[in-house]
């Protein structure tokens, strides 16, 4: 039971899907708080992460 | 490799340092060709930027077919050569200045253009450089280690993207709206 949380919060944790999520977040965040600093950090984080594959 | 050596968590410290750096380099040589654009009126180069982030948000979700420029290259093999930790500092360079490999995306032109255009502080355009290298161009290479099969992590990716790149041109283009207004 505990393992198969274990390996399901993993899988969570490590989905590619899960960065775009998070600064997707903070995007949404920074919007509604109109923090600059926040929308640039999440528009590069964006930005850096849809390169994702690419080496 | 380096992983069975002992060497694994200062490489992977050296690489995500190389990555924060190649995003600040880009950020801070942005920064400064926008000071050129700067006698232009702040108007126009809102509407500029604004009408940039419609047309990548088109050109990701196939609706226009762009051909921006980008280097048609992987990073270069010879860059392991020079041992784990100066290869893992410029392999991390290369990778987090977003213009020594390929581009997969046109989302980082949105980044460029919002950091030609606005002119934001120098503090806003390390952090937006920072944050390229050593938050998005890392997250994939942190979240792939940790995984627990690296191929079905790539496999994984190649769907996930698909949805990914769309979604972040949406956003991008409503953060240029947030940082223009």
């Amino acid at each position: 039971m505990g393992a198969t949380a274990a390996t399901a919060g993993r899988r969570l944790a490590t989905d590619p899907i899960t960065p775009a999520l998070a600064f997707g977040g903070a995007a949404l965040l920074a919007v509604a708080a109109r923090s600059q600093p926040l929308a640039w950090a999440s528009l590069a984080g964006l930005a850096g992460y849809s390169l994702s594959g690419s080496v | 490799m380096w992983r069975h050596q002992g060497r694994f968590e200062g490489v992977l410290g050296l690489f995500m340092a190389g990555l924060a750096l190649g995003g600040v380099l880009s950020a801070s040589v942005a920064w400064l060709l926008g000071g050129l654009l700067q006698p232009l009126p702040r108007g126009v180069r809102v509407v500029a930027l604004l009408a940039a982030a419609v047309v990548v948000g088109l050109h990701e979700l196939g609706v226009l077919h762009l051909r921006l420029p980008s280097t048609h290259r992987q990073v270069p093999r010879e860059v392991f050569d020079r041992g784990p930790y100066a290869s893992a500092l410029q392999f991390g360079v290369e990778l987090g200045t977003g213009v020594r490999t390929y581009l997969p995306s046109a989302v980082p032109y949105v980044l460029l253009a919002a950091l030609l255009l606005l002119q934001p502080s120098l503090a806003a355009a390390l952090l937006a450089g920072a944050s390229f290298g050593g938050l998005g161009r890392a997250a994939m290479a942190l979240s792939r280690t940790a995984s627990a099969d690296p191929e079905d992590w790539d496999a994984l990716l190649r769907r996930r993207l698909a949805l990914v790149r769309p979604a972040a041109a949406a956003t991008a283009a409503l953060l240029c709206l947030t940082l223009a207004t």
